[in-house]
């Protein structure tokens, strides 16, 4: 109880201020003066007489400042304010300090800030841990399911609180009517229950109940927060008014939360509609259709049921319901259960990769900033021997010492730490924006309580890093030494074998980045200068995005021959061609493939393009045998097809496919047979590392289909001719809705996002390090030169050569690089595996970019070391001599 | 004057006259011992009432009868030590040359400590002096 009373007085500072000590004090020397007086003393040696016998008063106050507040906040203040001068009379050292802990602290913070929002942040719905996502795994992939499925599963299974499915494939490009301008907006489609189940109300309005599944309920959509605010600037009028989307009239009935995103990470629709509308927003009833699989399922655990459990239980009501959804005779399938708290991963399995080794590097990065710190602590330790020689022999205690040694790394710390905030807030921005560059990401990145928890952290383990070892080695200095040296020869060999230590560590993580960095530009210069099997130089693509209503279906496979005539009238146009599926589209349209000798595989399927005349010129892709597709095929003249290289060579071998027939189907038919007309290069069709694979082209003329995008092969600058198009458009039909026009080459590198990130900053991290590593190379050196200028000077002077003297030294240099390249290698090696199956052309024994970065790195450091051992060379043997 | 041959007793009897001379200095002139001022403010307060801290002072001195060498400003820290831990009250008052001092009286904790902790010293002393005086 005492000793709680006492820290408690002493923590709140009760008692008495400095200014009461010393009214007390004068009151009683007053007191105790007068009493000599009175003993016949003179006032003035009674005052003198008083103050002996009171005893130090400075002393006193020191004491009781001591008792008065706890010893330890005392001293961590008055460590705190040395600090503060001490970096204020370095501001070169402070600055660097900062600047060095922030760019290693913030890197690794505004990594954490995404792969919190990517891969560890909960849904923002009640209770998002009892979440699963009910999965079809055909061969362990997982595989979407159909809605008669859906239907009984939800109808018959007990161990969910409620079920749900969802899909935005038919709504994903859609597009609003009827306010002005034509806009795309991204949708989704999902079942009454879907709000209630995640738990989610609405901000304004109402959300979905089960009545809006009834199939004659009328259309009915509820908003996202920032497309209400977008579109109707938060006005509550929105509420009832009718929106057109895809040429669907719709009522808004609601709007939901601001932080509600919807159950996939990553992608946010702007509106979210019942299944009700289904018949109106695609083609066909996909209600009651089990050969279509669209739909993800996600249900809420019952209370107390495991998803184990229920997984077990939902594993033969799926067995009774498999002739419900798809179900091909020779795969393998089986329900899995998986948690949803987070949501559906999607952007986790684009992008959780990419961040992991980004991670990594960036921890690679703060582990070099702390040790070419610890250096400069180090050296800063060594100048201040003489400083820290005094205090010891003043009697403060070792303990002392390295306390505020630490305080000043903290200090350091903390302000690195603020800068990293800021660093961090504005890189995660950046890293997001670049990510969605290819696609319509949207990631919320507010601030939160454990992202300041990650900084604090990350600072705290630096500091430990860095500041504990040199406050260590000054701790341990010799005073007598301390304060007779003039060069700082004390604690030197410990200080020097330290600082030799951390050199060889940042030599092989320099090593490591170099190499990981050579891999990943590598890796991408292979992505970019492989053989795409078009050329997109002076190629304009102009993107229809495919609206899935049946009235837009028509609408749009009705555009062919007009958009086709159109766009080869524009002048500067050489080649214009028009396609349904292709190149660079988001939208796969498969089949299947056979020939009379030779049914379909198991596994195999075929990627089918419908294109206009002139599409393989138009895109430049090389015919190899055979012919183009070309005006003559009719609708009405016998049905062509061209064909790929893979699909030549996987179907016919070495013969002839020209004058073969082909079926799009399972099983070859002579009446649906296609003749093939033509083979064609391969092509890299999604991104520059989609597998070949199968690849029908088949005219759009015999082969309706909605047009998807309109190529153009121009004469001059392709990025010119962009309006000119838009308005060739508009000129055919006002109604149609044209999405981005842009060089072909672009959606290509906009394909390569990640690629370019990975590589753009692991050479950014790996340059940083390489320069870091000369600093402290060029350090260490420098450091022996002065700790042994009098030996050289001794050699010098009894006629060693100059040249003598810095090979000495360049010994120490190559000693150090060797040592640091050998464990380097060990973790660049490392490194190479754990990115190899990122890589892209990649050798797994290739290790020329290894042994380049090994040179590179030991060009680097014998230079800064040579920088260091001249001045050791150019000693005058007499100065040398006379320091002491 | 007889030069003195070099005796090794002599330097024995030289040493143990500064031993002792150091040792006489110690009790002649003795500081407080540690824990003992706590102790004797304690006391004083409790046989004086409300005091400021010279009063505190010059009561120990006399009670010693100059047997104790005090810096009498050392009874500041031993009177914030007691404050903080209850044991002593402090409130402005005018001293008698007519100015503001502070004035300490015992609490009510103070006392039950002081009860026990001169019960606990006269254990102490009563067993020390039995353990001085017992002949061998």
């Amino acid at each position: 109880m005492t000793a709680l009373r006492v820290f408690l007085s002493r923590l709140f500072g009760r008692g008495r201020t400095h200014a009461e000590l010393e009214r007390e004090i004068a009151v009683h020397l007053a007191l105790l003066a007068a009493d000599y007086q009175r003993r016949g003393l003179s006032p003035a040696d009674a005052l003198a007489a008083a103050r002996r016998h009171f005893g130090p008063v400075t002393q006193l106050h020191e004491t009781y400042r001591g008792q008065r507040r706890l010893a330890f906040f005392d001293a961590f203040a008055q460590d705190l304010a040395y600090a503060l001068r001490q970096l204020r009379r370095n501001p070169g050292f402070a600055a660097a300090a900062v600047l060095t802990l922030a760019l290693g602290i913030g890197a690794n913070a505004a990594i954490y800030q995404v792969l919190d929002a990517v891969v560890f942040r909960s849904l923002p719905v009640r209770d998002p841990a009892s979440l699963v996502q009910i999965q079809l795994l055909e061969n362990g992939q997982p595989i979407h399911v159909s809605y008669p499925f859906y239907r009984e599963l939800a109808a018959r299974q007990q161990v969910l609180d409620g079920l749900f499915a969802v899909s935005d494939f038919p709504l994903r490009q859609a597009v609003l009517r009827g306010r002005g301008s034509f806009r795309a907006v991204k949708g989704s489609i999902v079942t009454g229950n879907y709000f209630r189940v995640l738990g989610v109300n609405a901000r304004a309005g109402r959300v979905f109940t089960a009545d809006d599944d009834r199939p004659a309920a009328s259309p009915v959509i509820v908003l996202s927060d920032a497309f209400w605010n977008r579109e109707f600037s938060r006005n509550p009028a929105a509420l009832g008014q009718v929106l057109e989307i895809n040429g669907l009239a719709a009522t808004v009935i609601g709007v939901t939360p601001p932080e509600f995103f919807g159950e996939t990470v990553g992608t946010v629709p702007d509106l979210w509609l019942p299944m009700s509308v289904q018949s109106h927003i695609m083609p066909g009833d996909y209600l009651d259709a089990p050969s279509s699989s669209w739909l993800s399922l996600l249900g809420r655990l019952r209370p107390g049921v495991s998803a184990r459990q229920a997984e077990a239980a939902l594993a033969p009501l799926y067995r009774s319901l498999a002739g419900l959804t798809v179900q091909r005779p020779d795969r393998d399938y089986r329900v899995q259960l998986q948690s949803a708290s987070r949501g559906i991963a999607e952007m986790e399995r684009r992008f959780g990769r990419p961040l992991w080794v980004l991670a990594g590097i960036t921890g690679l990065v703060l582990l070099m900033a702390c040790s070419n710190l610890a250096n400069l602590m180090l050296a800063r330790a060594t100048a201040r021997t003489q400083e820290i020689g005094v205090r010891l022999a003043l009697g403060a205690g070792r303990s002392r010492i390295a306390r505020q040694l630490l305080t000043e790394s903290l200090v350091l710390s903390a302000l690195g730490a603020a800068a990293a905030l800021v660093l961090a807030t504005a890189g995660a921005r950046w890293l997001v924006v670049w990510a969605s560059t290819a696609s319509d990401w949207r990631l919320s990145l507010a601030i939160e309580w454990r992202h300041l928890a990650f900084i604090a952290a990350t600072a705290v383990a630096a500091t430990c890093l860095f500041a504990l070892a040199p406050a260590w080695a000054a701790a341990r200095l010799d005073v007598h030494a301390a304060l007779q040296s003039i060069q700082g020869h004390s604690g030197g060999r410990f200080r020097n074998r330290l600082g030799r230590c951390l050199i060889v560590a940042q030599l092989s993580i320099s090593l490591t980045l170099l190499a990981a960095a050579a891999l990943l530009v590598h890796s991408l210069w292979n992505l970019r200068h492989q053989d795409f099997g078009f050329d997109a130089g002076r190629v304009l693509m102009a993107e229809v995005p495919l609206e899935f209503t049946p009235t837009m279906i028509r609408h749009n496979t009705a555009l062919r021959q007009p958009l086709y005539d159109r766009m080869n009238a524009i002048p500067g146009v050489r080649s214009a061609a028009v396609d349904s599926f292709g190149v660079m589209d988001g939208t796969v349209y498969t089949c299947f493939l056979s020939t009379p000798e030779r049914p379909r595989q198991p596994g195999e399927w075929a990627r089918r393009v419908h294109v206009s005349p002139r599409y393989f010129e138009t895109i430049g892709t090389p015919i190899l045998a055979g012919r183009d597709i070309t005006e003559a095929d009719r609708a009405d003249s016998p049905k062509v097809v061209v064909i790929n290289q893979t699909a030549a060579r996987a179907l016919f071998g070495r013969a002839n496919p020209i004058g073969r027939f082909i079926s799009a189907d399972k099983t070859f038919a002579s009446k649906d047979a296609l003749q093939v007309v033509g083979v064609a290069h391969d092509v890299r069709f999604l991104n520059p590392r989609d597998p070949f694979g199968f690849v029908l082209y088949v005219p759009l003329a015999q082969n309706p289909a909605p047009i998807t995008a309109v190529l153009l092969r121009a004469a001059s600058d392709p990025a010119r001719l962009a309006p000119t198009v838009r308005a060739a458009f508009h000129d055919v039909d006002p109604a149609v809705f044209v999405g981005a026009i842009h060089p072909l080459s672009e959606s290509v590198e906009a394909q390569l996002g990640n690629e370019r990130l990975l590589a753009l900053l692991s050479a950014c991290f790996g340059a940083l390090s390489l320069a870091l590593t000369a600093v402290g190379v060029y350090g260490v050196i420098a450091y022996t030169v002065q700790r042994r200028t009098r030996e050289i000077g001794i050699r010098l002077a009894l006629g060693a050569e100059r040249a003598a003297v810095s090979r000495l030294m360049m010994h120490d240099v190559a000693l150090l690089s060797l040592a640091g390249t050998f464990l380097g290698a060990a973790g660049a090696i490392a490194a190479t595996r754990a990115l190899r199956t990122m890589l892209f052309a990649f050798a797994p024994a290739d290790y020329s970019l290894l042994l380049a970065a090994a040179a590179l790195l030991l060009l680097i450091a014998a230079a800064a070391g040579y920088w260091a051992a001249r001045r050791a060379a150019r000693l005058d043997p007499m100065n040398a001599l006379r320091q002491q | 004057m007889n030069s003195v041959p070099y005796d090794n007793s002599w330097s024995f009897l030289l040493t143990f006259y500064r031993t002792r001379s150091i040792l006489l200095s110690m009790a002649n002139r003795a500081e407080i011992p540690y824990g003992t001022l706590d102790l004797m403010v304690l006391k004083t307060l409790d046989t004086l009432g409300l005091q400021h801290g010279y009063g505190i002072a010059r009561r120990i001195e006399q009670a010693a009868e100059s047997g104790l060498e005090l810096n009498q400003g050392t009874i500041y820290p031993a009177l914030l030590r007691l404050e903080q831990k209850g044991w002593i009250a402090s409130e402005w008052g005018a001293s008698e040359n007519n100015r503001k001092a502070r004035f300490y009286s015992i609490t009510r904790a103070g006392r039950k400590q002081l009860a026990a902790e001169t019960a606990s010293w006269s254990r102490t002393v009563a067993m020390m002096a039995r353990l001085l005086e017992s002949e061998p």
